[in-house]
């Protein structure tokens, strides 16, 4: 049979056209309403009065705009002063981008307060802001092992050094705590050392209950530095003490003590986190050297020192706080 | 430098005194081309820039062909260039201008070693002619006719430097012939610290049944050699992949009915690139086909096509345009009291003061909106679907060359929304002996072209597009006497509304879109003599005005005008 090259020829083309998927849903590089068309909230906030973190409960910002911008929620804790912002350049806002569970950027955390809720839009002029509260009725719950937040006072086998003239102890005043209302707090002026004072939380009998491996577990601390404050001129050294023979006690010319330092930042509430494992790394990254098994065995760890130095040629009064000291797994705390 | 002038002088000296023969011929061509210039724009605008300027060159191009055998051979071209205001040596330029062996090896492969013109089709690798020119007047195509020359553009081809070969099999009775065709060239060295050497190579397979039907199948690649540069460098490979038709479907003294087309797909393929924008691959499809019906004893000829170009559909070879818009003008290069680069306009295309391209490129160049928004990179455009058909040769003997073309397209993909942009462009042009309607001796002869372009795009505010742009493109030539006439011709262009051009990164996606206002109008009138010497050699005295308004995104009126004297002779 002879067969037309005509045929033959369709049969191609068609075969091309056909290979072709039409696309009427989407289209080629960025969407020109999300760059000039105009800014509406389709769907504003609705926020519900209260809400109980402890039990489990979340706040979702559910906000439908017109476009794809920029969009920031800033949530200010009326008492704490605490904060949690939220960004993103969705056109729908909800669970999936803005799940608050209670936790704030960075210390101070949030209380049982009032929080208010502002969100803007920057890249939009004329834009409206709009702004919200929330009641706190309870606290979310912290995940790790904590070693103390100040709010039970000191605990018995606590150990304390402090230099002359330097009071030291636990205050309560909530405008003033990172978390809770209470922190430990050293105010003193020591002009013939940079040792101000220290405490050291010694374990009890049992030990802290902290997991062996040091990979994947994090020390957490909040740090504020209130006077003789500056680059270089005031920090936090700490010291872990592992018992490594389990004698119940800790021998420093037999067993491991780690250290760490944390300088200044500024002159606000800090997170101090650490990963246990990095400890065997001086702040120079070489490794350290210690009298003991020289494994980080966060299991065995007896005690932590908390020691606040500065310098004592500045000639002015020290001061810093300390709160809420936390073991974590995985992660970094999230106040 | 003197001692290379000796060296031409005296080859030029023994080799005429032998004139042509057997063994070797001589050829060349010799040019004069001065400008004086003069900037015009408001004081208040520009108190900076000097607004008088002369330049231009004398140039020699010597073509040596030297046959050592039947079978052979070898063509260099040298060029003496020097600038007006060298002297005695000063500001001569010697360049080696071509270099290629031709051969036929055991008389059956044709090849070509060195610098070599490369064409294929219209999808995989086309030199595309650039924007402005419309049945030209001759008073601009004689200098735009330098500028092709001196960039190797002739017949839509791109001057590389490589190796082809060419060779035809006879293989049965069912098939004519089969012809086999190959290139390779390199289109960048590498820079040994991560660029690689990058090279382009392709060619086509065709299979001839008869006059009345064949069909190719083409390649053409890009792509960077491993191992050139460092052992992590970047890597490049682009594949344009095609077949393209033509059968003649019937036949006969009256009439030609025949059936066209091509259909292929690209592939782009990214390693190593650092930035991480880059794409892994990227992928596409095309096709066009048409029909022509061809009235042979009226002398007229209709197509009407169908095509559809995927938005990613990526050939450099193709798409690689001869105009770099995104580089300022070379003449009056920054201008205004805040020395800002003055835009591309058709003036400097035709006095040839433009960034041209002699490679190509993977990247899809800049383009004016104004100038072409149909078709900025040919037909192989990507993100375009539509229709097209067109009259062509309607010889009455009084007009001539006369075409009728039109097309009907929108984007593949939206751009920026799901609504698409529509292209409407119609073009037409005539070549009128008025001599002969008005019984004349002498050659009077009139050409026009115009060209109309609609971009339009519906929706909200935001992405609604509504541009008209209009080309008229008229002249004249007048015979005088014998060979001496008078040329002039006037160059109109104007465009009104809104666009939202793609702003586009190194791997040819979207990453913004520039809001264009436009408001732009300009006009080229120039008028002069011409005397021919016959065989394209002419002298041609020219004086050229040029208008702008609102030309670019600065907004900035000006104008230049030219005197211009220019003096072509080949031999």
């Amino acid at each position: 049979m002879k067969i037309n090259p005509i045929y033959i020829l369709c049969f191609v083309f068609i075969s091309f056209i056909s290979c072709r998927k039409e696309d009427n849903n989407s289209f080629d590089g960025p969407s020109l309403n999300d760059l000039n068309g105009p800014f509406s909230i389709i769907s504003s906030l609705n926020l519900d009065e209260e809400v109980d973190f402890e039990s489990g409960e979340e706040i979702n910002f559910d906000v439908e705009l017109s476009k794809n911008t920029l969009w920031e929620i800033e949530i200010t804790g009326q008492t704490s002063g605490a904060i949690r912002t939220f960004s993103g350049t969705e056109r729908i806002i909800n669970s999936t981008n803005t799940a608050w569970l209670g936790g704030s950027n960075t210390f101070p955390s949030f209380q049982q307060e009032k929080a208010i809720v502002k969100m803007t839009f920057p890249n939009e002029e004329d834009s409206p802001i709009i702004i919200d509260s929330v009641n706190i009725l309870s606290l979310k719950k912290d995940k790790g092992y904590l070693i103390t937040d100040f709010e039970n006072g000191t605990g018995e086998t606590w150990s304390f050094f402090n230099q002359s003239g330097v009071n030291a102890s636990i205050n309560c005043n909530s405008d003033l705590s990172a978390k809770g209302s209470c922190f430990y707090r050293w105010e003193g002026t020591v002009s013939w050392d940079w040792a101000i004072g220290s405490f050291q939380v010694n374990a009890p009998e049992g030990g802290f209950g902290l997991p062996a491996n040091a990979g994947n577990l994090f020390f957490n601390m909040a740090s504020k530095f209130i006077s003789n404050t500056g680059a270089d001129n005031c920090f936090i050294l700490l010291w872990f003490d592992e018992d490594d023979n389990g004698d119940g006690s800790f021998n420093l010319e037999t067993e491991d003590r780690y250290a760490y330092e944390y300088w200044y930042e500024n002159d606000k509430w800090n997170l101090v986190s650490i990963k246990y494992d990095d400890l065997k790394y001086d702040g120079d990254g070489q490794p350290v050297e210690t009298n003991g098994n020289g494994l980080l065995e966060p299991s065995k760890l007896i005690g932590i020192n908390v020691f606040f130095l500065a310098n004592k040629d500045s000639g002015i009064k020290s001061e810093a706080l300390v709160d809420h000291i936390i073991f974590t797994d995985n992660e970094a705390y999230k106040p | 430098m003197k001692l290379k002038l000796t060296i031409i002088v005296f080859i030029v000296f023994i080799l005429q005194s032998k004139g042509q023969n057997d063994k070797y011929q001589i050829n060349g061509s010799a040019r004069s081309y001065l400008f004086a210039n003069q900037l015009n724009i408001e004081k208040s605008l520009d108190s900076i820039t000097p607004r008088k300027s002369n330049y231009g060159h004398n140039l020699l191009d010597l073509s040596i062909s030297i046959f050592p055998n039947k079978e052979s051979e070898v063509i260099g071209i040298f060029r003496l260039r020097n600038e007006l205001g060298g002297f005695w040596g000063g500001g001569v330029v010697f360049d080696v201008r071509q270099l290629t062996l031709n051969g036929l090896a055991a008389k059956v492969v044709k090849y070509s070693i060195g610098d070599i013109d490369l064409q294929m089709t219209k999808y995989t690798l086309f030199n595309n002619d650039e924007e402005g020119t419309l049945n030209e007047a001759d008073v601009f195509s004689l200098r735009r006719d330098v500028m092709h020359y001196d960039y190797f553009y002739k017949n839509n081809s791109w001057r590389m430097q490589g190796a082809k070969i060419e060779f035809n099999l006879l293989p049965s009775r069912n098939l004519e012939k089969i012809k086999f065709k190959g290139f390779i060239t390199r289109q960048r060295p590498t820079d040994e610290q991560g660029r690689p050497e990058r090279l382009f190579g392709g060619g086509n397979v065709g299979f001839i049944k008869s006059k009345n039907l064949f069909i190719n199948l083409n390649t053409a690649n890009l792509f960077d050699l491993k191992k050139t540069s460092v052992s992590d460098s970047s890597y490049l490979f682009n594949n344009v992949t095609s077949s393209d038709f033509n059968y003649v479907i019937k036949s006969d003294s009256s009439f030609k009915f025949n059936l066209s087309g091509e259909s292929g797909f690209s592939l782009n393929k990214y390693e190593n690139f650092s930035d991480l924008d880059s794409p892994i691959s990227k992928n596409d499809w095309f096709y066009d086909i048409s029909t022509t019906l061809n009235f042979t004893k009226k002398k007229l000829e209709f197509t009407v096509g169908f095509k559809d170009i995927g938005k990613d559909f990526s050939s450099p070879g193709a798409q690689t345009k001869r105009i770099n818009f995104s580089k300022s003008s070379n003449l009056y290069q920054q201008f205004t009291n805040d020395y800002i680069g003055r835009p591309l306009t058709l003036s400097d295309i035709i006095n040839g003061n433009s960034n041209n391209s002699v490679k190509i490129t993977p990247e899809l160049m800049a383009y004016n909106v104004v100038y072409n928004n149909t078709t900025p990179y040919g037909d192989a455009t990507p993100n375009r679907r539509g229709i097209y058909f067109s009259f062509k040769d309607l010889d009455t003997g009084k007009v001539k060359g006369s075409h009728l073309d039109f097309r009907l397209l929108q984007e593949s993909t939206g751009s920026g929304t799901l609504r698409k942009k529509v292209f409407i462009l119609s073009q037409l042009g005539t070549q009128v002996s008025l001599n002969k309607f008005f019984r004349l001796k002498k050659e009077f002869m009139f050409n026009l072209g115009y060209r109309n372009e609609i971009t339009l795009r519906s929706g909200e505010d935001f992405e609604k597009i509504n541009l008209n742009s209009n080309f008229i493109d008229v002249g004249l030539r007048y015979e005088l006497v014998n060979h001496f006439s008078l040329v002039a011709g006037h160059k109109f262009w104007k465009a009104n509304g809104n666009e939202f051009q793609e702003v586009r990164d190194m791997y040819n996606n979207i990453n913004d879109f520039e809001n264009l206002s436009i408001d732009f109008t300009e006009n080229i009138t120039a008028f002069g003599v011409k005397y021919d010497f016959g065989n394209q050699n002419a002298l041609t005295i020219q004086y050229q005005n040029f208008k702008i308004k609102n030309g670019g995104s600065n907004g900035v009126d000006y104008g230049i005008s030219d005197l211009i004297i220019l003096f072509n002779l080949k031999f």
